[in-house]
């Protein structure tokens, strides 16, 4: 489907909203018409997250911290007085479903915002549509930074937004941990595609600039749905790295911890990396077989930060759901928020308000102070890193010792570097 | 040394592990020559039923591996009763349709009664941890499947050309006329082939539960198509053509990984092209 269709439906809407306006603008004095912003709802949010296959686990958990925050919002008089309607889709992970997905939010659902989508490939695709949609979309999981620093920066898409940590946590934060780690030989075991490609060369390129003479000894890349990662296993233990890096992810990650165990390989590395080890679903998932003093970390951790909103969030989201929150459920909860807080700044949900209210806004979410950067609309947070522990309160892994690396190191990064990474941040 | 060795022991378990999954999906197809898409689903399912059992009869893994494949089995014979049966007499793509929609059928029905969440199983107590094979540790685990392989497949041959049974199966697979008109009861024979791949479906997922080291919707997509290329590489229908086929399979993309990452997703498609070319019915194949 390569032009927009403007259905009959969708022709009278236009023509007859137009035509609507036109006799009010002459009915009415200007000034009176424009003094009272009443936003006509509802305010419809159109979400998509996987929720099919091997990893439906993802979209559930994005539903629940969804769900949980349109009920909140709507039980205290919703945005701006007007309530929200949400609808959930399944994204499926294939990029032609994502663009699907959003047409029919647009065209046929009548939303107002989109969000969600898990993985890279889907918001790259996406993008090059959203100047044709004109609706802001808030993404909340999928993490490459191509999607701020090309399609947003480079190629002027100003409707995408990005609530959830970047590649910048996985690859650059990641470094500024290993860097103090007494390990100069690096290997990889992660994803073929996109992201597990631009994580390891990030890793790579910010570790060797600030600590020379580290190497890098092995590399191997698992296609999607790996479900044998033995041969993998085999390529890292050859190579006798001390540090093993890997963004295995999900379902994939803990059938890779369980092998690596089995075949003794945390024995042989002492130092390993899972930057989204952190997740829920791969804690539970992996729960005693994680090892202990293995940095990780994710786009939110439930014990970050401890401060009363948090803490009261992840509460009321155990109760609710039974579940501790996932990063993708914070994602998805405070995407709502956002865009309440933008609406209600703008005092319009058109496109175009909603985008100037957003860009700089900060915002006090449960993962912490978020502040969305004005030139590339990425939201600017800190997750920590820690090393796994045992904590007879959690039938799973917990982070024990923790480091914040400060988003201003990890985010300072071409064509954001310098004084142009630091937008006011509250804390030092 | 070591290396060559492990990667070879890893070759040898996946490919002993898709082997499992593989002979029901030829064995359905060279009886009934029906292309079974939810095989997969019959592999998931053997594997989530496993979990239950075991669950609630911990920590009784044998248990599970036992009644898990029933369950499956019977499964397997309502859908060849009620729907296959159906559809014998319309072309290939009504049959690839309807086992397809079983599939999303399936892949549902898991999500509805397991959640959509992975899980986490138990491994049997007694074939847990490691054993020191030149040095490095290999997982009893995948030793106990690479013994397994074998052993079903022996197992197999024995039933097919050593009893009755299985030449009454051989026969109606030749010559499904002949072999009615001479008093076999080919409809329930194919029932009882259809019920019997779907067994060893479940059987291989029960038995992958602690090999894979999760349980999630969805499982049976990528393995069943592992399984499939296995049988086409051997000749579609060919029982010793599987084997084979999942031994190669196993061991060139163990080393693939190994020695050859950039290629290693297209090596297992080139194999399979390179020997449809020479032999278009795969390695056993029967002639036309």
């Amino acid at each position: 489907m390569a032009k927009k269709r403007l259905g009959r439906r969708g022709f009278l809407k236009v023509t007859g909203s137009a035509s609507v306006l036109a006799a009010a603008a002459a009915a009415f004095p200007r000034g009176v018409f424009g003094a009272t912003p009443k936003i006509k709802g509802p305010i419809k949010y159109g979400y998509q997250a996987v929720a099919s296959g091997t990893l439906a686990g993802y979209g559930e958990f994005h539903k629940m911290g969804l769900l949980m925050a349109v009920e909140e919002v709507n039980a205290k008089g919703g945005i701006a007085g007007v309530k929200v309607e949400t609808e959930f889709r399944d994204s499926t992970l294939k990029p032609d479903d994502a663009i699907k997905n959003c047409r029919y939010f647009v065209d046929s659902w009548g939303a107002d915002f989109l969000g969600g989508i898990d993985s890279s490939g889907q918001v790259l695709a996406v993008a090059p549509l959203m100047p044709q949609l004109d609706k802001v979309l808030m993404v909340t999981h999928a993490a490459t930074e191509k999607l701020n620093e090309e399609q947003v920066f480079k190629n002027g898409v100003k409707q995408i937004f990005r609530i959830c940590s970047p590649t910048y946590q996985d690859g650059n934060a990641a470094a500024f941990i290993a860097k103090d780690l007494p390990a100069m030989k690096w290997a990889t075991v992660s994803p073929k595609y996109e992201y597990g490609f631009t994580c390891w060369k990030m890793f790579q390129d910010t570790l060797k600039k600030m600590k020379p003479g580290v190497s890098f000894v092995a590399e191997s890349f698992a296609p999607f749905g790996t479900t044998d990662f033995r041969s993998h296993i085999n390529t890292i233990m050859d190579a006798q790295p001390d540090g093993l890096y890997s963004t295995e992810w999900a379902g994939e990650l803990i059938s890779f911890v369980k092998q690596a165990k089995e075949a003794g390989l945390f024995e042989k590395v002492k130092h390993v990396m899972f930057p989204v080890g952190a997740a829920m679903d791969v804690l539970e998932g992996t729960g005693s077989d994680m090892p202990d003093n293995i940095w990780i970390s994710g786009r939110y951790y439930f014990q970050y930060p401890n401060s009363k909103m948090n803490n009261e969030f992840v509460a009321k989201f155990h109760k609710k759901w039974n579940h501790y929150p996932a990063y993708v459920s914070e994602t998805a909860y405070s995407s709502v928020y956002a865009l309440k807080a933008a609406v209600e700044k703008a005092g319009s949900k058109d496109t175009k308000a909603v985008i100037q209210a957003l860009e700089g806004m900060e915002i006090d979410t449960p993962g912490g102070h978020r502040v969305f950067r004005k030139e590339d609309h990425q939201a600017m947070y800190e997750v920590p890193w820690g090393k796994t522990r045992s904590d007879p309160k959690y039938p799973f892994k917990t982070m024990g010792e923790q480091r914040v690396i400060s988003a201003r190191d990890f985010f300072n990064r071409p064509p954001f570097d310098g004084d142009r990474s630091m937008p006011p941040f509250q804390q030092g | 040394m070591q290396s060559i060795v492990h990667v070879l022991l890893a070759g040898l378990s996946s490919g002993m592990f898709i082997w499992l999954v593989a002979s029901g999906l030829t064995l359905i197809f060279g009886v009934l020559g029906i292309l079974n898409f939810a095989h997969g689903s019959f592999y998931m399912l053997g594997a989530y039923v496993c979990y239950t059992v075991v669950k609630v009869f911990a920590p009784h893994f044998y248990l599970g591996v036992l009644l898990g494949p029933l369950a499956v089995a019977a499964i397997g014979l309502v859908v060849e009763r009620r729907f296959l049966r159906g559809v014998y007499h319309l072309a290939l793509p009504y049959q690839l349709l309807l086992t397809f929609a079983f599939v999303l059928i399936f892949d549902n029905l898991v999500k509805i009664v397991w959640g959509a969440g992975s899980l986490t199983p138990p491994v049997p107590e007694a074939l847990r941890g490691s054993v020191s094979i030149v040095g490095r540790k290999f997982p009893v685990y995948s030793l106990f499947i690479i013994a397994i392989g074998p052993l079903v497949a022996l197992g197999l041959w024995a039933l097919l050309e050593r009893t009755w049974l299985g030449r009454t199966v051989r026969a109606a697979a030749s010559d499904r006329e002949m072999a009615a008109a001479l008093g076999a009861p080919v409809p329930a024979l194919y029932t009882g082939v259809f019920a019997f791949g779907a067994w060893l479906a479940a059987l291989g997922g029960a038995l992958a539960v602690p090999y894979v080291g999760l349980l999630a919707p969805g499982m049976g997509e990528s393995i069943v198509i592992d399984a499939f290329i296995v049988a086409v590489i051997g000749g579609l229908g060919s029982l010793k053509g599987a084997f084979v086929g999942a031994l190669v399979i196993g061991v060139i993309s163990a080393f693939g990984t190994r020695f050859f990452p950039t290629f290693d997703m297209a090596l297992t498609f080139l194999l399979m092209a390179a020997v449809l070319l020479v032999r278009p019915r795969g390695l056993f194949g029967a002639a036309a």
